[in-house]
């Protein structure tokens, strides 16, 4: 089927069979391996992109289903070197550790401020993860994280607990 | 995943026509629910009918009983809908807590009663709240819709255009989530209709969607979370997982449904 | 960026990794590509334990755009040798004695089980998911739709999935060569003893259970991209694994070719927690199908072949008793541990750490276990996150925990009366193990400072007003980190500002790019940005030992310092040279090298471009600034802590909230507080998802896994964590000069016993004792209603 997206601003057109996911279109043709497969059940969040100004799974979806669309990747939010302000808060408060999860986590809480605005509230921010599975945080760090990049997101710094730990000799 | 024919019909009869002609074809309707299982290879259609192109399938609207939604709204158009909020509160609030953000930007309100996943939320709704399935052939009471997990009383070529939720004097949907799955494990939905106590139950059955006799009787006669305590649930009755016992699900049921009631008489009923 | 700046060891600085990732330019084994790659898929067995009659591919053949399909027959005719596992890798028999891990053996002293393990089944399959054939093909669609093809007729056989129930005498057999499916019986500590001690002992407390079955579950699932040199004959294979020099060894040994002739490569790998440790045998099928097809081979697996192939972790079941004497004094521990390594020998490392540790960090004169090892039609397991380690302390503390109530004395005066003291290090456990130093009553006394402790009976009060049961735990928890005792550093200085190092270890999210480059940094003084990490490359890397069992920072430490050291003195030597002074008066500060009574400073680039371009340097002085250090490390690691947790429980529904989680975890010393931090983070997560939510479960008639995907196998989710409170203890290790211990797994160690500790505090008003994993909210409630029948006398599940 004869298709033309916008993919990170730029223009493709493309041949796509029926069967193509959004994924492995994006990750195969597009070349853009940023959005990642990380389960078959379309539970874990790893593939999460956004299709016209909204959060998809990607793997949940083929390609000609969203011809048309305006997709962004995780590629494509910094703006040139400049991290987007979400991006920048995940790497200031260590919120990714193998980096796997890390773009469809990162997607998401971009949609997420998108849709609830400067989101602050702790378990507003986890219910609103139910759809992304990360194994080496633990989530605290990316609960964090999407505090920070929120508030960034509108021209807000918040003081990043760099790390919330005490240290040295047991007192 | 088995190759297949893909149809974006403009129009509904287009669609029917499409399915009239290949009885191995399936809708597309949101696909979260459809292309996992093709994924799998468990379902293998040789031809998808996707629905999103057709403008009819779109859009939510008062009615004089109640709200109508299109079949292709998608669940966070109907948790963001300030008419269905202002008219069933409940609807939106179960819509709004389907799944994940991801899915519930995708995910429609026919594509879900349409397939009647034994744990999905909206058979619920459409349950308890008795709602009318109006399809490209015909319309169906919503107690005559529900036929046992997966199956419905849509023939092979009729497609859901729309359910028309009556307005209740007051409802409730309160859900246990499946530590895994994320689906419910129990849901149950509480309506009042003037005198009239719909209890419908979703999750915990091993045939779908079910309403509950003992419950609502209980509750018609005194609607207060304790009238139900003598109610009894059978386990024998309720699906089982090394995740959730037979008798903890008999268990959800009433927990869930005190929690309906004892928040409705927490809020201000409705005239 | 920070581009310029020094950073320090002990400071939070921000990870190098995370721009790429983050902008999604990761390089992760799936998204690597040779031209003319062709896709595999595998044929996995259906059932649980069969002879395998035949194997018709002609069907899958047939298939347009089927390339090859490849089976066990294939496999030996082809003279592929067995991989070689964690058996074969462990040393000659003086160096496993030598060794800091505690040594075992069978009780009989005949050798331990370990039967050949080839990348696909020969003539019978043991557990659901066990390789039968690859097929390859010139898409992934086609290759899968080829599997559906490979028609395998199987002569079913009995099978058996339970440890226990392998054990029984009737029980089907999986290998001649281990009659009673036993693979290893060992025993360790005094068993005349630890009788006597028990026969006289006023009290003992006893517990039977079982530490369930997990699946690691990284987030990238498991992927290969294999190529094959006909010229050269060099296998080559991109994978996610944990070290590179391993999994090139099994190389070499699979394909019987010279070192040179292999190469594995791991850029960025998306987790590990262990599963990455074995040669899986998908990494070895796509370069030999690149041999026979020429063209390369990629295969990609799905999370539920992840499911069914990851080598899994953990169940163990145990039956231990504790004796005390009547004020509450430990005399002595014994029991059983069987560990269920599934249908191969593929580690002994989970059975064995936790052996030598079940004492924990308490004085206990004496112990005796018996650590079994037993094989299953499952499949096989491995080290997870603190192999075997959680299990201890589960064991130990759990006991401690039923101890303080049966006697009547508070839990933490029972610990602290136990606790090994300072001036009694290093201690000899009576397992065999000597813990180094620590000083476990500080640590225990910070988490109950952290964890506000004392307030709990208010905390539970308030609780108990909106109908909560609040329920607080603790535990304390010793560690050994050990892994392959050899690492190697190799640390080049480029004139153009960059210095690179190369070394045996691979991240999987650890941040070595990060925190190995504070090393050097704080040392050399010179700018992060400037240090360049190579790893995850044989043809790059020499020698070393991957990331596991916590090992990679105390020895990177180590191997980088002295090639620091090695690299300083040589320049010492070249600017001496230069200045005709001996080298022991040139300075070094402030990243600066200098004559005294000189103006001129050399930074360590600058001596660099010397040793290049000038001829009047002695000839041994010319040439690149390089050095390298390798290190056969003998001691073990001792990281310990402490972890206090608080629940809540809604005895309507019986449904667990985590509310608190309070760490302490003795590092040693921590290069980067921030990196340590985040482990702790995601290993405590890792352990309450096992306590409260994770089971790999086997159905015990069919042998049929039923946990095959996220709809059936409970991940923690965001909502199910709460905000993690942690500190850093830093009492230095003896064992380097860092005084490093280890970082990554003590939030997982105690994780699994505090939780259960907690859950059976929040119960005790209605008696229940214990909870077997995961505690549900549907196992709580059950007991909850159990523990309500009259006549109940005390509850255990």
């Amino acid at each position: 089927m004869n298709c033309e997206f916008t993919v990170n601003g730029k223009i493709i057109a493309a041949e796509v069979s029926s069967t193509l996911l959004l994924a492995d279109f994006l990750r195969d043709s597009a070349k853009l391996t940023g959005t990642h497969i990380g389960c078959d059940t379309s539970q874990c969040g790893c593939c999460v992109v956004h299709v016209d100004g909204r959060s998809m799974k990607s793997c949940a979806t083929f390609a000609w289903q969203v011809n048309g669309a305006n997709i962004v990747t995780i590629e494509g939010l910094a703006d040139g070197e400049e991290l987007h302000p979400m991006q920048a808060a995940f790497r200031k408060c260590h919120a990714l550790q193998c980096g796997y999860c890390t773009p469809g986590m990162i997607m998401t809480a971009v949609d997420m401020v998108n849709r609830l605005g400067q989101v602050s509230e702790p378990e507003v921010i986890r219910e609103q993860l139910e759809g992304n599975i990360c194994r080496c945080t633990g989530y605290h760090n990316i609960v964090r994280a999407i505090q920070v990049g929120a508030a960034a997101m509108h021209g807000v710094e918040i003081t990043a607990p760099e790390h919330e730990t005490g240290k040295g000799q047991p007192a | 995943m088995t190759p297949f024919v893909a149809h974006r019909p403009g129009t509904l009869e287009q669609a029917v026509s499409l399915l009239s002609e290949n009885e191995d074809a399936k809708l597309l309707a949101g696909g979260h629910s459809l292309i996992p299982v093709m994924k799998q290879g468990l379902a293998t259609p040789s031809a998808l009918v996707d629905l999103d192109l057709i403008a009819e399938l779109k859009g939510i609207s008062l009615t004089p009983k109640g709200v109508r939604i299109a079949a292709m709204t998608r669940h966070a158009q109907v948790a963001a809908s300030d008419m269905v909020s202002g008219a069933i509160p409940a609807l939106a609030a179960l819509a709004g807590r389907i799944g994940d953000p991801h899915v519930r930007h995708r995910g429609t309100l026919g594509g879900s009663v349409a397939t009647n996943d034994p744990n999905a939320d909206y058979p619920a709704a459409v349950l308890a709240l008795d709602a009318i399935v109006e399809t490209t052939a015909r319309t169906i009471a919503a107690q005559d819709y529900f036929c046992g997990m997966y199956t419905t009383a849509l023939e092979p070529d009729e497609i859901i255009v729309g359910i028309e939720f009556p307005r209740p004097d007051w409802a409730c949907y309160e859900k246990a989530c499946h530590p895994a799955s994320g689906f419910a494990m129990v849901g149950v939905f509480v309506a009042r209709f003037g005198g009239e106590v719909r209890v419908s139950i979703t999750g915990a059955g091993v045939d779908g969607v079910f309403r509950h006799a003992g419950l609502e009787t209980a509750l018609v006669a005194e609607f207060s979370p304790e009238s139900i305590d003598d109610v009894e649930i059978d386990a024998d009755d309720m699906a089982s997982d090394f995740h959730a016992s037979q008798a903890y699900r008999a268990n959800l049921v009433k927990v869930l449904t005190r929690r309906c009631v004892a928040r409705c008489l927490s809020e201000t009923p409705r005239d | 960026m920070g581009a310029g700046k020094v950073a320090r060891i002990g400071e939070s600085v921000l990870r190098k990794e995370d721009h790429r990732l983050v902008t999604g330019h990761g390089a992760y084994t799936a998204d690597h590509n040779l031209p003319g790659q062709a896709h595999a898929k595998i044929v996995r067995a259906a059932t649980a334990h069969a002879r395998i009659a035949s194997i018709d591919v002609d069907a899958a053949l047939e298939l347009p755009g089927v390339l090859a399909v490849l089976t066990g027959a294939d496999l030996i005719a082809d003279g592929l040798q067995p991989l070689l596992h964690d058996h074969n890798l462990l040393g000659d028999l003086a160096s496993q004695r030598e060794a800091p891990d505690v040594y075992v053996e069978n009780i009989d002293g005949t050798p331990s089980r370990i039967p050949p393990h080839h990348l696909l089944a020969i003539d019978r399959v043991r557990y659901v998911g066990e390789p039968v054939a690859i097929v390859i093909a010139e898409t992934v669609e086609t290759a899968r739709q080829a599997v559906d093809l490979v028609y395998v007729e199987y002569d079913d056989l009995p099978c058996v999935v339970r440890a226990l129930d392998a054990l029984e005498d009737d029980a089907p057999q999986l290998w001649d060569m281990a009659p009673g499916n036993i693979s290893i019986r060992a025993q360790l500590g005094d068993p005349d003893r630890t009788e006597a001690a028990f026969a006289s002992a006023a009290h003992v407390v006893r517990l039977e259970t079982v530490v369930q079955r997990i699946s690691g579950v990284p987030m990238e699932p498991r992927a290969a991209l294999g190529d094959y040199d006909p010229e050269t004959g060099k296998h080559t294979v991109y994978a996610c694994c944990s070290g590179v020099i391993r999994h090139k060894r099994e190389l070499t040994q699979i394909f019987q070719v010279k070192p040179e002739q292999a190469r594995m490569i791991a850029k960025d790998v998306g987790g590990s927690f262990g599963t990455r440790n074995a040669f899986y045998s998908e990494f070895g099928l796509v370069t030999w199908a690149a041999k026979r097809l020429g063209r390369p081979v990629k295969w990609v697996g799905d999370r539920s072949e992840c499911f069914l192939s990851d080598y899994q972790g953990r169940d163990l079941s145990v039956s231990a008793e504790l004796a005390l004497d009547a004020d509450g004094r430990f005399l002595a521990l014994r029991g059983v541990n069987t560990s269920n390594i599934g249908a191969y020998a593929v580690s002994h490392w989970p059975m064995r750490k936790g052996a030598g540790l079940m004492t924990n960090v308490y004085a206990v004169p004496t112990a005796h276990f018996i650590a079994q090892a037993v094989f299953t039609n499952t499949v096989p397991t491995a080290p997870v996150r603190s192999a075997g380690r959680p299990e201890a302390m589960f064991v130990i503390e759990r006991l401690v925990d039923l101890a303080a109530d049966q006697l009547g004395i508070d839990r933490i005066e029972l610990r602290r009366r136990n606790l090994i003291a300072p001036a009694d290090m290093p201690y000899a456990n009576p397992l065999g193990l000597t813990y180094d130093n620590g000083e476990y009553e500080s640590c225990m006394d910070w988490a109950l400072r952290l964890s506000e402790w004392d307030g709990f009976p208010a905390r539970k009060a308030e609780a108990a007003s909106r109908g909560r049961l609040r329920g607080i735990g603790l535990a304390n928890y010793v560690e050994i980190t050990t892994g392959p005792p050899i690492e190697r550093a190799d640390i080049t200085v480029g004139e153009d500002g960059i210095i690179e190092v190369a070394i045996g270890t691979v991240a999987s999210g650890q941040g070595h790019e990060t925190s190995f480059g504070q090393l050097i940094s704080d040392w050399l003084n010179v700018p992060l940005d400037a240090i360049r990490h190579v790893a995850g490359d044989t043809d790059r890397v020499v020698e070393g030992g991957g990331s596991v069992s916590g090992r990679s920072m105390r020895f990177a430490g180590v191997v980088i310092g002295k090639a620091v050291e090695g690299l300083v003195v040589k320049c010492r030597t070249v600017v001496g040279a230069m200045f005709a002074v001996p080298a022991e008066e040139i300075e070094f500060s402030d990243g600066k090298f200098f004559a005294a009574g000189s103006d001129q400073r050399f930074t360590i680039f600058d001596v660099a471009r010397e040793m290049r371009v000038r001829n009047d340097l002695p000839v041994a002085l010319r040439g690149p600034l390089q050095e390298s250090y390798r290190e056969h490390f003998r001691t073990g690691g001792y990281p310990y802590g402490t972890q206090v947790c608080e629940v809540e429980i809604n005895p309507e529904d019986g449904e667990i909230t985590l509310v608190r989680v309070a760490a302490v975890d003795d590092v040693g010393r921590a290069v980067n507080p921030m990196i340590v931090d985040g482990q702790t983070h995601g290993g405590a997560a890792m352990g309450y998802g096992q306590a409260l939510m994770e089971q790999i479960y086997y159905d015990p008639d069919s042998g049929q896994p039923l946990t095959g995907s996220f709809m059936d196998y409970a991940m923690p989710h965001a909502h199910d964590m709460p905000f993690f409170d942690t500190a850093i203890s830093e009492v230095p290790s003896p064992t380097n000069p860092l005084g490093i211990r280890a970082g990554g797994e003590g939030g997982t160690t105690p994780a699994l016993a505090v939780a259960v500790n907690a859950i059976v505090d929040a119960l005790s008003h209605y008696g229940i004792k214990h909870l077997e994993m995961p505690v549900t909210a549907s196992k709580v409630w059950d007991a909850i209603q159990q523990a309500k029948q009259p006549a109940h006398v005390g509850a255990s599940a």
